[in-house]
């Protein structure tokens, strides 16, 4: 059971890095309080992984065979590629770490099925995309709803205030629907979980990452991405929420920052206002090559070495 | 927090709104008693422009309180409390020109002049208002707007002939000309003011759409 | 919305007998497009000189404005109306009248001027305050 204990770390640090991309905004502008926005967070990711959390284990356990051993050194080695490259403000994909990892760990073991690969990438590749193009379509459909029906001062007021609160809660719920595999899909794959109890184990490591350290990442949030207005900011988290839910259902999990990223430049997009800049996305980019590589070989050179 | 303000339906938005109204009202009203009292050259009705400034103060202190209870969201609420601060900008400047025509009679050559420039304010105040309103609604300012431009753009006019006359009127000392000067000058600056709150009411219009 | 409230004051004058140069003169420089002319003698009374009647009269035909007088060419009499009344009706009687100003007059004296410009400008206005005009 202590194997466990590596998918706890990671889920805690999943925790700690993407709550912010969920009440981040609300938090930075005033709209929500920071323990308002944690227990949400917390409450509703649970929900989540509990209810849907185990629609994307099977892609997670499918990729290789692992026994026990192997899946708590393949989450060891996705925890620390995740913290490396958090700390090297570069911004990292639990997913991609964890696929990484799972596949180092089936090199080694030559149980790698990387057919199930394709469907995997396509799916993070289009992650972004899918949240900008959602992102843009509700931007400019609410937004002309809106206008027409909701014109009143005070009402708009009202309307965003409730708005941010629904779609956080909503955001928090996709996240741990689709995150929680990444964080104990490996354990039911090794058999040393049963689907419901990894997505409650999953689910509490999580929660206790955004109940214990993402005070600091909500708050330095608002300083890669343009500051966003109410309206755009809902429609970015609900685009996010949205293209989670929709990789949930088809079983893959993906990234919740990079769905966030995708977005919030969707939303730009709808003003003409390049709200990402170059260097995020090279930025970015880099991510998506170093996470699983780095997964990767970590995984590989500690199963190597340790068994 | 949020839950608060969402089952109070809008309450304390309203009550901001309610103070901001009576707030520019007061300022209505003032700039009307001004302009009578400028006409008719009656000093106990100019004193009652001075008394009207400092309860406007009063209300001013409660709208800001009330917006920072935690009505509107947050990034409107500093548009907000600027707008209420440049209203009461033009409140201070009609009670100084108040104390201004208290302290020095205004010469009978100047007095029609004066008091056109003194009723456009007003109406300038109304329209004020009438902005302010419209923009709680959700409504378009641009013809409100326009409205104002236009009675500053009047004033202006006035302003020119005002200072042409005052040459003309002859003074006893530096400190009489002097205060003529000051007098013709917060009039006059007035409607500036009024014109620079009709703006940033535009502001807060554009930023929430 | 009553004239008064809009009109121009900026009213210049100028004596019948001086030349139709001398008001070009003053009307350039002080940016107007008419002065009021102040008939002299047992004629006495007002008329007004527009730029109309500069241009069409006297430039247009290639007469020297040096040689006509302005109470030559001046319409008389003046256009006037009560401060009082409503931009509506004044807009009415420019169009009946086929003139671009008239005249604001209290007590036989002239104390201001509306032109077509500021029948826009009332316009415009009234329609800002919508149902809140008196």
């Amino acid at each position: 059971m202590w194997k466990v204990l590596s998918g706890v770390l990671l889920g805690w640090s999943l925790g700690a890095n993407d709550s912010a991309n969920i009440f981040g905004t609300g938090y930075a502008t005033g709209l929500v309080k920071y323990r308002t926005a944690i227990w949400l967070t917390a409450v509703f990711l649970m929900i989540g992984a509990v209810l849907e959390g185990s629609k994307c284990m099977e892609v997670v356990g499918d990729l290789s065979s692992l026994t026990a051993i192997e899946a708590f050194y393949c989450a060891l080695a996705a925890a620390i590629t995740m913290t490396a490259l958090t700390i090297l403000a570069i911004p990292a994909s639990c997913s991609q770490a964890i696929i990484g990892a799972v596949l180092g760990a089936g090199i080694l073991s030559s149980t790698a099925d990387f057919s199930k690969l394709y469907k995997i990438v396509a799916c993070w590749v289009f992650t972004p995309i899918c949240a900008l193009f959602t992102a843009y379509l509700l931007h400019r459909i609410l937004g002309f709803v809106i206008n027409k029906t909701i014109i009143s001062l005070t009402k708009r007021s009202l309307l965003y205030s409730a708005g941010i609160i629904v779609v956080g809660c909503y955001g928090a719920y996709t996240l741990g629907a689709n995150n929680v595999a990444n964080v104990t899909g490996i354990y039911v794959g090794s058999g040393v979980l049963s689907a419901e109890v990894a997505a409650l184990i999953g689910g509490l490591s999580i929660a206790l990452g955004v109940l214990t350290y993402s005070r600091k990442v909500m708050e330095t949030v608002g300083k890669g991405i343009v500051p966003l207005d109410p309206f755009s900011a809902l429609v970015a988290v609900l685009a996010e929420a949205l293209s989670l839910h929709l990789f949930t259902q088809i079983g893959v999990p993906v990234s919740s920052s990079q769905a966030i990223v995708g977005a919030v430049v969707g939303v730009g997009l709808v003003g003409d206002v390049q709200t990402v800049s170059l260097k995020m996305l090279s930025r970015i980019s880099i991510g998506w090559i170093m996470t699983p590589v780095a997964g990767g070989v970590l995984a590989y050179l500690f199963i190597r070495v340790m068994t | 927090m949020i839950l608060e303000k969402i089952f109070s339906h809008g309450k304390k938005e309203r009550q901001v709104t309610e103070d901001i109204e009576r707030h520019i009202q007061l300022l209505c009203k003032a700039c009307e008693i001004f302009k009578d009292a400028l006409e008719r050259n009656d000093r106990n009705l100019m004193y009652e422009v001075v008394g009207l400034e400092r309860e406007a103060d009063a209300v001013r202190r409660d709208v800001i309180s009330h917006i920072y209870e935690g009505a509107f969201l947050p990034y409107i609420r500093p548009d907000l409390c600027k707008f209420v601060e440049i209203v009461d900008e033009v409140f201070d400047e009609l009670k100084d020109t108040a104390f201004f025509s208290l302290d020095f009679e205004l010469p009978e050559a100047l007095r029609d002049e004066s008091t056109r420039v003194a009723l456009l304010n007003f109406r300038m105040c109304e329209l004020l208002l009438i902005s302010f309103e419209a923009m709680i609604k959700g409504e378009d300012l641009r013809d409100k707007i326009l409205g104002i431009r236009i009675y500053e753009k009047k004033i202006d006019d006035i302003k020119l002939i005002l200072w042409k006359d005052a040459e003309q009127v002859p003074v006893a000392s530096f400190w009489e000309g002097k205060k003529l000067s000051d007098l013709l000058t917060g009039l006059t600056m007035i409607s500036d003011f009024i014109e620079d709150a009709s703006d940033h009411l535009q502001i807060i219009n554009v930023s929430t759409r | 919305m009553k004239v008064h409230e809009f009109m121009t004051t900026k009213i210049e004058f100028i004596d019948g007998n001086k030349s139709v140069y001398d008001a070009v003169e003053r009307m350039v420089d002080r940016h107007i497009r008419s002065v009021v002319v102040r008939f002299a003698g047992k004629e006495g009374g007002y008329g007004v000189l527009t730029t109309r009647d500069i241009v069409f009269k006297v430039l247009a035909k290639g007469t020297n404005p040096k040689t006509v007088k302005v109470s030559e060419i001046a319409s008389k009499p003046v256009a006037c109306i009560d401060k009082d009344m409503n931009f509506d009706d004044a807009a009415t009687t420019m169009e009946r009248s086929n003139i671009a100003r008239l005249f604001v007059c209290e007590e036989g004296k002239i104390i201001g001027l509306i032109s077509l410009l500021d029948v826009m400008a009332a316009e415009l206005v009234t329609r800002a305050r919508g149902k809140h005009d008196s």
